[in-house]
């Protein structure tokens, strides 16, 4: 399989990405848990929710790297985000995400790129919906 | 944990803020450590402008995501929304302060959601994100 490098031009709105399935572990979430210096009770025990959760944002990247699936990616910048936390996320599942570009514009002489995208379980249930908009370097 | 009521929210409130400081380790266990990635390799971020790596805007929304848990509880965890703009560039040995203010409440169903004006502030009192989130609070 090759992975061309991604460009603006190269780049087709409407196209859709889909991510390798990933197991949420407790290690996983101890990890996300240090990156984020967020050392909630939630995380680790007890919830609400019965068991454990994990942080809604843990699964951002999976989203956020989809293009990574099909391209060599340059690097950017990240615009903005939005996130909608349908569901709590667990230990134990594994999630997939899926996306989709619906817009690509150029503003002040810089490439960006849109994408819709659902993070699921393994049922197909909906864990996380959201939209981002990244910029792309040029080279 | 405790978290609150929407009888005990009034618009213009403030949120108890959070300070994150932001160390190169902790970028790294965030996005990973690879050559030519603008948040590890500090060659890299030098040529593409930047004096140093940077945080992935991304860990600004956990940081808001926090700010909105310890705010909103399990109705942040389920049902909660955010959205950001990133509009300064975070670099690695940043301290980030989180703050929040409530904007509006709605009826949503049973229960009330509470929208807060949120954003990031980096240690010269800069907004490095600006947005909203919300939660569901009973």
């Amino acid at each position: 399989m090759e992975f061309p490098t991604l460009t603006y031009e190269r780049l087709q709105v409407g196209e859709e990405f889909v991510s390798d399935t990933f197991l949420v572990t407790p290690e996983e979430i101890e990890t996300y848990a240090f990156a984020v210096d967020d050392h909630h009770p939630w995380f680790f025990g007890s919830s609400p929710f019965g068991n454990a959760v994990a942080h809604p944002t843990l699964l951002g990247n999976q989203a956020l790297r989809l293009r990574h699936s099909r391209y060599t990616v340059p690097g950017g910048l990240h615009a903005k985000m939005e996130f909608e936390f349908v569901e709590p996320i667990r230990p134990g599942m594994r999630v997939r995400s899926r996306g989709r570009v619906i817009d690509k514009y150029e503003r002040r002489g810089k490439p960006y790129m849109v994408t819709e995208f659902t993070t699921e379980d393994e049922t197909g249930a909906v864990l996380v919906r959201g939209r981002f908009t990244q910029m792309l370097f040029r080279d | 944990m405790a978290t609150t009521t929407s009888t005990a929210v009034s618009i213009g409130q403030t949120l108890p803020e959070l300070v994150k400081h932001i160390p190169q380790r902790r970028i790294d266990a965030y996005s990973g450590v690879r050559p030519n990635y603008i948040h590890s390799d500090e060659a890299f971020a030098r040529k593409k402008g930047f004096r140093a790596p940077l945080a992935q805007a991304m860990m600004s929304t956990a940081y808001v995501s926090e700010l909105m848990t310890r705010f909103a509880g399990a109705g942040f965890v389920k049902g909660g929304k955010m959205a950001m703009t990133f509009i300064k560039p975070v670099l690695a040995g940043d301290t980030l302060t989180v703050r929040g203010v409530v904007k509006e409440a709605q009826p949503e169903g049973a229960r009330t959601r509470v929208v807060v004006e949120v954003w990031c502030e980096n240690q010269h009192g800069e907004k490095t994100a600006v947005g909203t989130a919300s939660g569901l609070l009973e």
